[in-house]
């Protein structure tokens, strides 16, 4: 209860205080128009002119610089393959092109990049307009030290400054525009793809292609027509597939690091050991090496036909007869590959539970069946949460083990999803095979949402964990 | 007073290193004693054993007359509050209460009533639904005392269960202790290394040291009477020297000869005199026991002033200040001087 009060709370606040920052910012802007010296005033509208009036000419010029550099950018429309940046990259952004490409060569106006240029011309406005304010900011600091009878700094100074007492900003600058340039700006491309009809016909350059609105979304969510079809299977063995995954791992880690620690149970490290190694092994080649024992001519068929339990090779993985079949055999083998990690944590936690809470349950006269059952297991569920949560989602997008074991498949006639795609590699064969990049980014929008809720959810119930602690 | 639980000739070691040795003790009924020792003496060990948790190498532990040697510990009538609570995480304030007594499937009107009834005594009425780790530590304290006793133990042991409160908190706590143990009729033992937390609730107390009894007694023998050197500095401050036993009623220390209310000794055996800093009074010097003040400290009832007599450091609580450099000479009444045995194993 108090909880819900506390996250409302906090979203409030979190409204409450962007509205203020913008109010006060707002505010800041006038008071510094209105006394500001006139150097300040002329760099509302000539960038730079404030720092020039108190001689500081570098930075001056620098802010000076920027804004021609921008304007310039912004009038001129510079041109990368055919495609402009600046002013008009605004209006291709809406319209995504309007000249269509011809049989005979002609080439079409390339929607892609259009709205490529569209989002990064966004983000060079908003660079544009931290600039600006940083230029009024400093004209203005300028004004208040003159006007306390001090110097105005020098640019050596400023160097300096970020060299020392401001050097996060130096350390953050890069990691700030890598950031925007790698996560940010492709995230904002996909999530706008899927707002167009991107698919497979479309080959940017030749053809247009267009904004459809929630066309995407409402086709596969709330549609019938086959894409829907296909996402629903796709998304139904998803979750079957990280629930049990994950289950099977976690109970079976959890018996197993039982057993281990059984007092009786001898050569405990060695144990230890050769499961520590597995985990060493890289993944994909334990996933290779299944692929390859599993497969027509493998050991396992080698080996059962020989003792004559069947008369024609099994087919485990892709050349299943039935989707269960593929769908069982991937369960086992990521059982097989995942059950160290689960085994390794378990056994931390199980050797971490109290002695006080068993003799505790002991004196109130439980059997060791009731203190597994009321006590351990409680206790281990409790604490392993977190880890459920995370390795469910770890699951969602669970790519390697799909795509080395099965690719996939097997195949229905007609259908790219296979029997054993999850979301990811479905995902993967939709843009990287057949070129539906619409549909794609629908569908990794969809993912993202689903695991980053789930994230945040492991997040706070983390944290809740952590006031615990004081407890143990 | 009936006794409840006699302890006799208990040793225990674990992997070849004794721990305990040789323990003989009884614990009346209704009573609250306290094992006090300092860290790594056998307090929790003497507790588990009393418990049930572990077992004796030889020696024996009666209730009631009757050997517990092979009864678990969930028939024993004794229940532990432990050190870190030990509540179940899980588990609300009522569930974790109720554990025991559902294990033992009693109906449900009964277990209602005795978690109500317990946690009014800890006084955390309406508190069944809290969640235990939104509990303050002296709230969790009082859930894991609540749990001990609704079990209606005969005998309750407590593993230093004020350790990990605050200074006023443990005060609050350790009175209430005392009521619950009144209002109960339960016998608790009670371990602490804090000697006043000792003197302040104990009916007997056990001073240890090295799994070894010093000293069973009153909290007013062991401040009075201390049996050596440790336990007189144990318990509280004390100013100790060595001295020869005249005779009867006359003792030799730091050159001087003095009239005392101990006898029973050897003539001219060597002994240790211990004299409380409140039992000394200072007076301006007359050549007896001189020395000079060498600092004072402000203590709120009492000034603490250290006088420095031929190189050895005397302490005085006095309520009478001193002025630094001044002068003095220590004097005494006869009831002050307390002549203990010297033993060289207790230096
Ligand atoms: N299970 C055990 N195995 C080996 N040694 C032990 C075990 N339990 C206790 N000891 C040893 O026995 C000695 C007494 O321990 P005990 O816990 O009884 O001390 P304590 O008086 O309770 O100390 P504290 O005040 O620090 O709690 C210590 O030296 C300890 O290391
Ligand atoms: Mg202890």
């Amino acid at each position: 209860m108090d909880q819900d009060v506390s996250k409302h709370n906090g979203f409030i606040r979190f409204i409450q205080n962007t509205m203020n920052s913008v109010l006060s910012g707002g505010k800041q802007y006038i008071t510094r128009f209105k006394t500001g010296s006139i150097g300040t005033k002329m760099s509302h509208l000539v960038m730079g002119s404030g720092n020039i009036y108190h001689k500081q000419f570098a930075k001056g010029l620098i802010f000076l610089g920027l804004q021609v550099l921008f304007l310039s950018i912004f009038i001129f429309n510079p041109e990368i393959n055919n495609t402009p940046i600046g002013f008009k990259a605004l209006g291709n952004f809406i319209t995504l092109g309007t000249e269509e490409g011809t049989l005979f060569g002609a080439l079409a106006d390339n929607s892609m990049l259009m709205l490529l240029f569209g989002v990064v011309t966004f983000g060079l406005i908003m660079v544009f307009i931290i600039t600006y304010l940083t230029n009024i900011k400093s004209a203005y600091a300028s004004d208040l030290l003159v006007r306390s009878g001090a110097k105005p700094t020098t640019f050596k100074d400023d160097v300096t400054a970020l060299f020392d007492s401001r050097f996060h900003v130096l350390l953050l600058t890069p990691t700030i525009i890598g950031v925007l340039t790698f996560t940010i700006l492709p995230t904002l491309f996909m999530i706008f793809i899927a707002f167009t009809d991107f698919d497979r016909e479309v080959r940017p350059g030749l053809n247009l292609f267009k904004w459809v609105g929630f066309e995407n979304f409402t086709a596969i969510f709330t549609g019938t027509g086959e894409i829907a079809e296909r996402f629903f299977p796709v998304l139904g063995w998803t979750l079957i597939w990280a629930f049990f995954a994950t289950f099977t791992c976690y109970i079976a880690g959890i018996l197993l690091a039982l057993v281990i620690n059984k007092r009786t149970v001898k050569f405990k490290k060695l144990w230890r050991t050769v499961f520590i190694l597995t985990i060493a092994l890289p993944q994909f080649i334990s996933l290779l090496a299944m692929q390859q024992i599993l497969s027509e001519h493998g050991p396992v068929n080698a080996a059962l036909l020989n003792i004559g339990l069947i008369d024609e090779p099994f087919a485990f993985l892709s050349q299943a007869k039935t989707a269960t079949t593929a769908r069982i055999s991937v369960l086992t083998i990521n059982l097989w590959i995942g059950v160290p990690y689960t085994m390794l944590m378990t056994s931390g936690i199980l050797m971490n539970v109290p002695k006080d809470t068993y003799e505790a349950a002991q004196i109130d006269g439980a059997s060791k069946r009731q203190a597994f059952f009321n006590i351990t297991a409680p206790y281990i569920i409790f604490i392993t949460t977190p880890y459920l949560i995370t390795s469910f989602i770890g699951n969602i997008t669970s790519f390697n083990i799909i795509f080395l074991l099965t690719g996939g498949e097997p195949n229905v006639p007609g259908n790219i999803a296979g029997k054993t795609d999850l979301l990811v590699t479905w995902l993967y064969r939709l843009t990287i095979e057949e070129g539906d990049v619409n549909i794609g980014s629908v569908i990794a929008i969809f993912t993202f949402i689903i695991t980053a809720s789930a994230t945040l959810i492991s997040y706070r119930r983390s944290k809740a964990y952590k006031e615990e602690d004081t407890f143990q | 007073m009936k006794k409840l639980i006699e302890i006799k000739d208990l040793t225990k070691s674990f992997d070849d290193v004794q721990v305990l040795s040789n323990i003989n003790l009884y614990i009346r009924e209704n009573e609250f004693i306290t094992l006090l020792g300092p860290s790594g003496c056998g307090k929790t060990t003497l507790l588990r054993l009393i418990g049930g948790f572990e077992f004796p190498d030889s020696g024996l532990i009666t209730f009631e007359g009757k050997d517990l040697k092979s009864l678990p510990p969930h028939d024993r009538k004794i229940n532990t509050v432990f050190q870190k609570y030990a509540l179940f995480p899980h588990l609300n304030v009522f569930h974790n209460i109720a554990f025991g007594l559902k294990i033992k499937k009693l109906p449900k009107q009964d277990i209602d009533d005795a978690v109500k009834n317990v946690l009014k005594l800890v006084k955390l009425e309406g508190f069944e639904d809290r969640n235990i780790k939104t509990l303050s530590g002296g709230q969790q304290q009082r859930v894991a005392i609540a749990r001990a006793v609704v079990n209606k133990p005969r005998l309750l042991l407590l593993d230093e269960p004020l350790a990990a409160l605050d200074l006023k908190l443990r005060q609050d706590m350790q009175y209430e202790l005392k009521e619950m143990q009144r209002a109960l009729g339960i016998t608790f033992i009670f371990v602490t290394h804090d000697q006043e937390e000792a003197l302040t609730m104990s009916d007997t107390v056990v001073v240890m040291r090295d799994g070894e009894i010093l000293q069973i007694g009153t909290p007013e023998d062991i401040y009075n009477e201390p049996k050596n050197r440790f336990v007189a500095s144990f318990i509280g401050e004390s100013n100790i020297v060595a001295g020869v036993m005249i005779k009867d009623y006359l003792v030799n220390f730091e050159g001087f000869q003095f009239t005392c209310v101990d006898k029973g000794f050897d003539p001219n055996q060597d002994v240790d005199v211990v004299i409380r800093p409140e039992d000394i009074e200072l007076v301006p010097a007359k050549g007896e026991i001189d020395g000079v003040v060498t600092d004072m400290i402000f203590k709120g009832v009492h000034y603490e002033i250290i006088v420095d007599v031929k190189g050895k450091e005397y302490v005085i609580h006095s309520i009478n200040p001193q002025k630094i450099g001044a002068k003095v000479s220590i004097t005494f009444e006869p009831e002050a001087i307390h002549v203990m045995e010297k033993n060289a194993k207790f230096t």
